[in-house]
């Protein structure tokens, strides 16, 4: 017994030491600077390769999408890589005219469709058929993937954009030599986007959604769990949105969307790698000088109301049972925020976890168990989610009355030191561990920066999971593990429902 | 309210004035050279054992890592018993060790933040290690055990079926690993080791003694490469490893070849059905090659062109222009020994499920049949050639690669030889490449999907469709 204590102390004082060298040693390496129009740059310099990365961290996603429109900021992020006035265009003026063109057309047809039972079936096909020529004489002047092209031929590598609940991130990296087409490129699209190819990109998009949610289990069990959790909050929308929703969108509504949530105030940059700050600096004003100020936009005002009581869904699905949790938790800015870390670390964190002990390795009534600390998102009040995968001749019901089972013992029982003391460690080692990817660390940087105002967080972070105690964890287990405010989804076959 | 607006209308307006603004032209930028790649230098060593020992330092973070790569794989599984294999290499590690059982392993290793995992593939077993600097001795030690003395506590054995029983009853829930799985098996062969699959009753016949013998018989020192990189002292870490090892004197003849690949095309549409997706997954092509292939180099460029990166013909065609899809490619599969499968893979909406698998073909015998444009086979090479750099981003990445090459027998310097071989790619050997080597009377198609909701349906295509029963 006295050896542990020794040797947690040892691990605490190592730790510490480790920390304070990192976050210092870092600073070094780190240049931030803020253009006039409100756009902030953080540099971070390794040498070690002639490689760099780029992200950009664009705070507005999903949530954002006005009534009606879901997957509209999923569908401007497709949008950003078709291009712009001079890259992705045979002839830019005649191309203008005929977008023009395609929106004066669909514009009849969508008036015309609006007249719902008085409107012409004649008329809609008419304009239905010009529709589709007008969209046919745009593509022609198209110089299709013209903008990826360029990224990929000089170079560029793990280039992908993201849309989620609370952000939008774009991201590449390139050799260090070719920085200037970085800033040209990423400049440009957010200073003139051009909409070319919008209505088959939305195709693309709508394929998306039956990919990622229509035919995956899981995807339709996400998709029941958040539509139940949330009432009000657009965290109720998957990213990808509505099926219907998706079909309708339409140029303007893009326009409008990116007019107001992609200005330079909104929007984080990290650069990564092989770069000198002052050259990022000089660069920056050169192409991102030229976006326009302009008013940062207001969050989402909605409130999730307080949940009333226990809410239950089933997907019937052929595919094996599976079955998720969510319990209401405070967003990323509330003070138990570093204990549902450690809370979700306790319970899921290698082989050691709570829950695979449990259901996995002694009960064997699970092929997989686990916790996320945050779900789907982390800037608004959002779900502690549990999940379990029952294996063969174990049921769901089995499975969530064991998961109760662990959440019990966090609040009757103080949580054992050396396992708070080990998922300590273990985050700390995370960070000191993600430390090596000019790509991760240039998205971490954004997120902190746009999420808390620095991106030290990353680093102070780990101090704020250091003092939590065992004291907290059984406190936040009491105060947020209630019946009354879980959501519990789950997929079973059409037999076992029958029952 | 309406001031947000007129906000939002100033700034559209001011965004038009600026976009009159002359863009810059991207080829108008001159790049200054790339400054020159350091490749590190990794310091190789023969141990007393027998063991091959490779060697790294990079100073950067105080971690070490490190893993030890074995010469064998589940194409040795026994017809019988297939999954061996893979349970030895996991019941390794979780089974414990002659001092440690598994979960005493698990709370020693996660207190340091350390693992030590081990797993075997489809030509090679790994166990590797990963550890903050102050504790690379103990981490090492455990290191050591698991490889030299594990003891396949039979509760683990149990457990690792468990997890695999689970696995099997769910493989049919997604459909896209349904398309990828059937079409491996298919053009494999079903009953040979590329091809086949772990049931329940190879389960059954698996026993404690059966993983004690496969370990016996392919971990020895001679069988193995070991790789450490890290905050290391090359000449300490030598030392300590010589010393660390000294003890493990086992010994067994030389492993076998991996049993050879047997070329026989299985041409034909396969359909199984998935009622409940609303697109349908595919996947078809038919055997690819070797990385030694002379014309390898000229292969994954015209791949490439056909489904590599978004500027690809399919991409083009499928996604871009008719909107089928969200997710398609096409790639060449080469493989260090034996040969790997040429693949076009993707999901597409199920009215439009005949139609793609036509402009696929339709692509294919355009590759075959007429050369590629100066502007493609730029690209390609392009991409290729100027990302280069990203094989040596990390100093890690290169002592992988030398490994990897060692292991394979490849010569050290494979990667340079390919960049020239790139360089020199013309669009004349795109053509011949894809005359000789693509097949289309070869194919294999799988589609996985809602046949209800197909549209036109799959026997368009020119064959009688063969039914997959999914089990």
């Amino acid at each position: 017994m006295r050896a542990i204590v020794r040797t947690l102390l040892t691990l605490l004082f190592l730790t510490l030491l480790l920390r304070a060298q990192n976050l210092k040693e870092f600073e070094k390496k780190v240049t931030e600077f803020t253009l006039a129009n409100g756009l902030h740059f953080i540099v971070l310099e390794r040498h070690d390769a002639p490689v760099v990365s780029f992200h950009t961290y664009v705070n507005a996603g999903s949530v954002d999408d006005p009534g009606g429109k879901t997957g509209l900021a999923h569908m401007f992020e497709h949008m950003a890589f078709k291009g712009t006035r001079r890259i992705g265009t045979r002839d830019f003026a005649s191309e203008q005219k005929a977008m023009a063109a395609v929106e004066a057309i669909y514009d009849q047809l969508e008036g015309e469709r609006n007249l719902g039972v008085r409107a012409d079936p004649e008329r809609i096909r008419t304009l239905e058929a010009s529709l589709h020529a007008a969209i046919g004489k745009a593509a022609s002047y198209v110089d299709a993937n013209a903008y990826v092209r360029i990224i990929e031929e000089n170079g560029g590598v793990g280039m992908n954009a993201g849309t989620g609940m609370d952000s939008t991130n774009y991201f590449y990296s390139l050799p260090s030599n070719r920085i200037e087409l970085w800033f040209l490129l990423e400049s440009r699209r957010f200073l003139t986007p051009v909409f070319r190819e919008f209505y088959k990109e939305r195709d693309v998009v709508r394929e998306e959604r039956r990919m990622r949610v229509e035919s995956s289990p899981q995807g339709k069990l996400m998709e029941v769990l958040l539509a139940m959790s949330f009432m009000a909050h657009p965290y109720r929308n998957m990213p990808g949105g509505w099926a219907e929703d998706i079909e309708g969108l339409r140029v303007r509504d893009a326009e409008k969307f990116f007019s107001a949530f992609y200005v330079p105030v909104n929007m984080t940059i990290a650069i990564a790698g092989d770069v000198l700050p002052a050259e990022a600096k000089r660069l920056a004003e050169k192409y991102f000088g030229l976006l326009p100020k302009a008013p940062p936009p207001a969050p989402v005002r909605t409130v999730e109301p307080k949940q009333e009581g226990e809410r239950r869904g089933l997907v019937e699905s052929p595919a094996q049972p599976t079955l998720i949790i969510g319990y209401k938790r405070p967003d990323q800015l509330h003070k138990d925020d570093p204990v549902f870390d450690v809370l979700a670390s306790l319970l899921s964190s290698g082989r050691t976890g709570m829950l695979y002990r449990d259901l996995v390795r002694d009960r064997r009534i699970a092929l997989a168990a686990a916790a996320e600390a945050s779900f789907p998102a982390t800037k608004y009040p959002n779900l502690f989610l549990l999940y379990a995968v029952p294996s063969v001749g174990h049921t769901v019901e089995e499975n969530e009355k064991a998961l109760y089972g662990v959440l019990e013992r966090l609040k009757s029982e103080k949580v054992d030191p050396a396992a708070l003391e080990r998922v300590k460690t273990k985050i700390r080692a995370g960070l000191i561990r993600s430390l090596d990817s000019n790509s991760g660390l240039a998205g971490q940087l954004t997120y902190y920066h746009a999420n808390y105002g620095d991106w030290r967080k990353l680093f102070t972070g780990i101090e704020d999971i250091q003092r939590v105690t065992g004291d907290d964890v059984q406190r936040v287990a009491r105060e947020y593990f209630t019946p009354e405010a879980r959501t519990v989804a789950w997929t079973a076959r059409d037999a076992e429902v029958d029952k | 309210m309406r001031i947000r607006e007129s906000v939002a209308l100033a700034c559209l307006v001011l965004a038009a004035s600026l976009g009159a603004q002359r863009e810059p032209s991207v080829e108008d930028l001159k790049y200054p050279p790339l400054k020159e790649i350091k490749i590190p230098e990794v310091a190789t060593f023969t141990l007393s054992n027998g063991m091959r020992l490779y060697l790294l330092e990079n100073h950067e973070l105080p971690l070490v890592s490190g893993f030890a790569l074995v010469r064998t794989g589940n194409l040795f599984d026994p017809p019988e018993k297939i999954g061996l294999a893979q349970i030895t290499g996991s019941v390794m590690r979780t089974g414990g060790t002659e001092a440690r059982t598994g979960d005493e392993l698990d709370e020693l290793l996660e207190g340091m933040a350390a693992s030590v995992e081990s797993s075997v593939g489809e030509t090679s077993g790994r166990v590797s290690f990963s550890a903050l600097k102050e504790n690379t001795d103990q981490v090492l030690a455990v290191f050591k055990e698991v490889l030299a003395s594990p003891q396949f506590r039979q509760d683990k054995l149990d457990l690792i079926k468990t997890q695999i029983r689970g696995s099997i009853a769910r493989r049919n829930d997604e459909a896209g690993a349904i398309a990828g799985r059937e079409f491996t098996e298919l053009v494999y062969g079903k009953q040979t080791p590329y091809g086949w699959r772990i049931e329940n009753e190879h389960l059954d016949r698996i026993g404690r003694d059966d993983l004690v013998a496969f370990y016996r018989r392919y971990y020895f020192p001679a069988n193995i490469l070991l790789a450490v990189s890290g905050d290391i002292d090359t000449a300490g870490m030598r030392a300590r490893l010589e010393k660390l090892f000294g003890d493990w004197q086992v010994s067994q003849p030389p492993v076998p070849k991996f049993p050879e690949v047997v070329r026989r095309p299985s041409p034909g549409v396969y359909f199984a059905a998935k009622p409940d997706v609303t697109q349908a997954f595919f996947a078809l092509g038919h055997f690819g090659g070797t990385l030694d292939d002379s014309d390898y180099a000229a292969l994954e460029v015209m791949a490439d062109i056909l489904g590599g990166g978004f500027r690809s013909r399919l991409v083009q065609r499928v996604r871009t222009e008719l909107g089928y899809a969200y997710d398609i490619s096409a790639y060449w599969g080469a493989d260090y020994g034996h040969p790997g499968l040429f693949t076009v893979s993707g999901s597409v909406r199920s009215a439009s499920t005949t139609e793609a698998l036509e402009v696929i073909r339709q692509e294919i015998e355009k590759m075959r049949t007429a050369e590629v444009a100066d502007a493609e086979l730029r690209a390609a090479k392009d991409a290729v050639l100027n990302s280069f750099v990203f094989n040596f981003d990390r100093p890690a990445r290169t002592l992988t690669r030398l490994v990897t090459l060692d292991y394979y027998g490849y010569p050290r310097d494979f990667l340079f030889r390919y960049q020239k071989a790139v360089a020199a790619v013309t669009k004349a050997d795109i053509l011949r490449v894809a005359k000789e080597r693509l097949r289309p009377e070869d194919f294999t198609i799988v589609a996985v999907g809602n046949a209800a909701d197909f549209g036109k349906p799959l026997s368009a295509l020119g064959s009688p469709i063969k039914e997959i029963e999914l089990k």
